[in-house]
């Protein structure tokens, strides 16, 4: 399984986002998004296993929860932005 | 003491609400801001609060804004609706937290609806007051110093209807009676955390159906480069950290209320003032009484408010006499000049407590 990031815009909308993905069946863990990932500063993003990060980012979007950014770490550890 | 206070603060909060203060001051650091255990919890803390405020009162999590107390909220909100000069319709039964801040940004403001207990002249003095066009509506739920039940749906459905913004001030309804933004479709409504909903002091809540406009600017955890407030609620009314512990009591109050129903604890309190009026009247006092009453109940004994209520203070009993920070409440019902002994009943309403008001107030001079 593949580790994805999604990055949102305040704590709260993070806590959203999780809320709405464990009713999804989808498991994340909320943490603090790391710096390079958000230009705009601090903010906080959902870490998820998974093979199907759409159906999260499909999640959010039904649930009107803004998202800014999906991210996938490749397992030799390195990061890329993914198109949504 | 009988506590009959309850308009100014709720006292005897569930034990609940403490041990959710104590819990939250041993666990929880800076919501928000650190990725940390402590500060997740506390960011925890907070957003069950966000939850269950918007589970009570028709909005999402986001909507909730923390802030101090009510005349908090009403000021955020009057400040995003009303520039200065603007024109503002209000009921007859403001709090100066509404006045004094609509009269501070020189407003211009048309009070409409000043009969007590009166659906009808509310509704129609309230009626004519939009048509000429008002840049917003604001009006509370209940009064406080009369325990009036103001027509909120049918008042937000006229403000609807015409397009004009509106704030609702539910300092005196939150926990006792149904409030929801989703079916009012307010702008904001406004309310304490401290009174009905049995948090701690230091608590409000502010529902936000647009973004509002800062009353504070600082530091929110989020957008932090960026030298504007986020554009987002909650954080674009939040600078600065929180008072979580008040949030985690508030939360458990909120919870506490909940699970009795704010049906059962309206009936409670309704009941009560009814057979309170009827003890007082007995008793040869002039009392406020009528229909659309809440669990407060306004009199005059024929002597000095303030000396009223420092002889029942004497025999154990907690109300407040004066103007209630609501001159123009009492302007209304004709009260100005004397103001009026306020017996206002809270969650724990109970016959005992009525027993006792009547036997001291039986010492006090029919008017």
């Amino acid at each position: 399984m593949n580790v994805y990031y999604i990055t949102f815009r305040s704590v709260t909308f993070a806590q959203r986002g999780e809320e709405i993905l464990r009713r999804g069946g989808i498991s994340s863990v909320l943490q603090r998004t790391p710096r390079w990932m958000e230009e705009q500063g601090c903010g906080y993003c959902l870490r998820l296993r998974t093979d199907d990060v759409q159906t999260g980012a499909a999640l959010l979007r039904g649930s009107r929860i803004p998202f800014r950014k999906i991210y996938l770490q490749q397992p030799e550890g390195n990061v890329e932005e993914l198109a949504v | 003491m009988i506590y009959l206070d309850n308009g100014a603060t709720s006292f005897h909060k569930p034990v609940q609400v403490r041990r959710a203060i104590l819990d939250a001051m041993i666990r929880c650091a800076n919501p928000g801001r650190g990725g940390y255990r402590a500060a997740m919890e506390a960011a925890n803390e907070v957003f069950r609060c966000r939850e269950t405020a918007g589970r009570m009162f028709g909005c999402t999590p986001e909507q909730v804004v923390f802030t101090s107390n009510c005349t908090h909220g009403l000021n955020i909100a009057i400040r995003t609706l009303v520039k200065p000069g603007a024109n503002v319709v209000i009921s007859g039964f403001e709090h100066n937290a509404v006045t004094r801040t609509l009269y501070g940004l020189g407003a211009v403001v048309h009070t409409a609806g000043r009969k007590l207990f009166d659906w009808d002249d509310t509704l129609r003095e309230f009626d004519a007051a939009l048509n000429t066009r008002p840049d917003a509506a604001v009006f509370t739920h209940v009064s406080n110093v009369f325990g009036y039940i103001l027509p909120v749906a049918e008042m937000a459905g006229m403000c609807r209807a015409r397009g004009i913004p509106f704030v609702v001030d539910a300092a005196q309804s939150a926990g006792c009676l149904p409030v929801s933004l989703e079916a009012l479709g307010a702008d904001f409504i406004a309310m304490p955390g401290h009174k009905g909903l049995l948090g701690p002091q230091g608590t409000g809540l502010l529902l936000c159906g647009r973004e509002p406009e800062p009353l504070l600017t600082g530091g929110t955890g989020s957008e932090s480069v960026r030298q504007e407030m986020p554009e987002f609620t909650p954080d674009r009314a939040e600078a600065g950290t929180l008072n979580v512990p008040g949030i985690a009591g508030l939360r458990a109050g909120m919870e506490y209320v909940e699970q009795v129903g704010t049906d059962r604890i309206l009936s409670r309190e309704s009941q009560c003032a009814r057979r309170c009026a009827e003890e007082l009247e007995k008793l040869g006092m002039q009392v406020f009484y009528g229909a659309h009453q809440a669990g407060t109940v306004s009199f005059r004994p024929g002597m000095d408010c303030e000396a009223a209520a420092q002889i029942l203070s004497r025999r154990g009993i907690a109300v407040r006499a004066g103007l209630h920070c609501a001159p123009l409440a009492h302007e209304s019902a004709g009260t100005l000049e004397t103001g009026t002994v306020r017996v206002s009943f809270g969650h724990d309403a109970s016959p005992r407590q009525l027993r006792m008001l009547a036997e001291a107030a039986s010492k006090l001079p029919p008017r």
